[in-house]
């Protein structure tokens, strides 16, 4: 099968970290993937040797058939948009969108127009960057990769230096738009919650690896290692190989076969209008999140595992 | 309303820019002015008559030109170079190759001129208009570099990047982007090596050995006169060179893509 981005064996190393290790995946016309991982994890490095900024230590990155692996950025039609906009000072919003379709030789006017229109910018389009909201810019560097139409872009963490409300309208807003105009998409964020909305299938990145590559709902539902269980934050780990979903922890004895922990409260917070605590098993040395609904405000308390309830770990490697 | 900032700044402008150089080119056009004696201003143009009947003033009026341009020109090529390169590079001994960019205006340019033209008469460049260009770079390169690495490090790799994927080559990044951002830069680089590079005498009279005459070579011998209109006229005459310049590289600069012409900067 012929795929937009297939990406075989890549490997990447500074000095003797390794960021990258043998990374496998393909992305199939007008998909988007959501990668998603802690700070540090080398995110941002796998977007940069995807687009040619970096190169891999080896492995191949085949875009539409055409090996791309050691292209220059301009000789690759990949687009990214940064965390920042960075969009041309020097330049209107009209002519910072119109600039990276006239570089590929597909400037038209209509095509500036339809872009001004899709951003709902048309008002701003002789403005410059440093006259319009942050928001708006991302908007306007997101109109302006699609203008020089690649055939994969690449988006990292493009809202994080928004505020929250802002963050949350753009989410929708860049979904729609993106779909709208069949863009192969890859998302890099450190937010669940946004790469769970903004992608077809979710990665979760770890030590240079996708740790698990599934859909939101297989991800929560069969974690495979205790990273990715820990880092969906949704299930207590009980060992290497089992854990056990929050929604199935019981404050009260159960009748069946089970398992009891003692919990110590830590601090509470609302999430979602609900109260949440922040517990600290003491035997398991984990820590978990969950409503505290009958618990109760107590300092210490018992928590009851029961047994059917009790799953193992299966590693799928990575899947697609 | 005027702002109280907007009063402090036009009257210091008034004060130390506006007014002296009025002040300046009213003394060239007018006799030596002795107010306690109760006399009016005379005006006159003997001074700007002097100055032109001058047999040196075309010569040196060409050669600083020509030899201002050339060290401009190879400042802006040089500097811009060594700018980026220092910006956008990481390697070892970074820290050291900045302080040795600088390193020529640490010691005095004179002692520099001194031993290098024992080295410019053994390859011949001694007592040509070229080897008096090089021995100019000596003063002028330094800030050169360290105004351009100042100004791509203040809009940062990433807006580079950011071009390069969309697509542009490296000539294009530099025409679309890099050159028109540095504009700031490129006129600052412009008024100090001109300046500098006029203000020249020392090295200029050791290179040149006489036979390239610039202005300040005409223009020292002058001091002795203690006519002041004929000092103001020269002074004036010195001033226009690096005006002319600026007014050059500003209508060069106008031809970059996406300037804002002035009259389209009226929104």
């Amino acid at each position: 099968m012929n795929y937009s981005l297939d990406v075989i064996n890549l490997y990447k190393k500074f000095g003797e970290k390794k960021i990258l290790q043998n990374l496998q995946f393909q992305l199939g016309q007008g998909k988007s993937l959501s990668i998603v991982g802690p700070s540090g994890s080398g995110k941002t490095t796998l977007l940069r040797i995807l687009a040619g900024l970096e190169s891999p230590t080896h492995g191949t990155i085949m875009l539409n058939g055409k090996n791309v692996t050691h292209h220059k950025p301009n000789k690759r039609n990949i687009g990214l948009v940064f965390q920042q906009p960075l969009l041309f000072p020097h330049m209107t919003v009209k002519e910072n969108i119109d600039y990276g379709a006239k570089m590929a030789g597909q400037s038209s006017k209509s095509k500036t127009a339809d872009l001004l229109r899709a951003i709902s910018l048309n008002d701003y389009a002789d403005r410059f960057p440093a006259e319009i909201s942050g928001g708006q810019q991302q908007r306007v560097a997101l109109a302006r990769a699609i203008a020089s139409e690649p055939e994969v872009l690449l988006l990292d963490e493009p809202f994080s230096s928004l505020d929250v409300q802002l963050r949350e309208e753009l989410r929708y807003w860049v979904k729609d738009f993106l779909s709208q105009q069949q863009t192969t998409t890859i998302f890099v964020t450190h937010d669940l919650e946004e790469a769970m909305l903004m992608g077809d299938h979710i990665a979760i990145f770890h030590e240079g690896i996708f740790q698990q590559l599934d859909d939101a709902d297989e991800i929560h539902k069969h974690p495979v290692n205790p990273f990715v269980a820990r880092f969906l934050k949704s299930h207590l780990v009980i060992d290497d190989h089992q854990y056990i979903p929050i929604q199935s922890i019981r404050s009260r004895k159960p009748e069946g076969e089970h398992r009891s922990y003692t919990a110590k409260l830590l601090h509470w917070t609302y999430t979602l209008g609900q109260k949440t605590g922040h517990f600290y098993i003491e035997e398991l040395h984990e820590t978990i999140t969950m409503p505290i609904g009958t618990i109760g405000l107590k300092e210490k308390f018992s928590i009851y595992l029961p047994l059917e309830k009790i799953q193992f770990f299966q590693e799928a490697g990575n899947r697609k | 309303m005027i702002k109280p900032m907007k009063i402090i700044f036009y009257s210091l402008a008034i004060l130390l820019f506006i007014g002296p150089v009025f002040l300046l080119v009213l003394q060239s056009f007018t006799e030596v002015w002795q107010f306690s004696a109760g006399q009016s201003l005379t005006f006159q143009l003997d001074s700007y008559s002097t100055l032109v009947s001058d047999p040196n003033i075309m010569e040196a009026t060409f050669w600083s030109l020509v030899i201002g341009a050339c060290v401009l020109v190879i400042n802006l090529v040089i500097g811009l170079l060594s700018g980026k390169a220092l910006s956008s590079s990481s390697f070892k001994g970074k820290s050291l190759l900045e302080a040795l960019f600088l390193a020529p205006i640490l010691i005095p340019v004179l002692a520099i001129a001194m031993g290098l033209h024992l080295f410019m008469i053994r390859i011949g460049l001694a007592d040509t208009w070229t080897g008096v260009v090089l021995i100019h770079l000596v003063p002028t390169l330094p800030y050169s570099i360290k105004i351009f690495h100042n100004a791509y490090h203040q809009f940062g790799n990433h807006l580079l990047e950011q071009a390069e994927i969309l697509g542009a080559t490296g000539f294009r990044q530099l025409h679309t982007i890099e050159l028109p951002l540095l504009k700031p830069a490129i006129r600052s680089v412009t008024f100090l090596t001109i300046v500098i590079s006029l203000s020249q005498y020392a090295i200029t009279a050791i290179i040149g050995g006489g036979r390239i005459i610039t202005l300040p070579l005409v223009f020292f011998p002058f001091l002795q006169t203690a006519n002041t209109s004929l000092m103001a006229a020269f002074s004036v005459w010195f001033a226009l060179l690096p005006f002319f310049m600026y007014l050059v590289v500003e209508l060069l600069l106008l031809l970059l893509p996406y300037t804002r012409k002035p009259w389209r900067n009226l929104r």
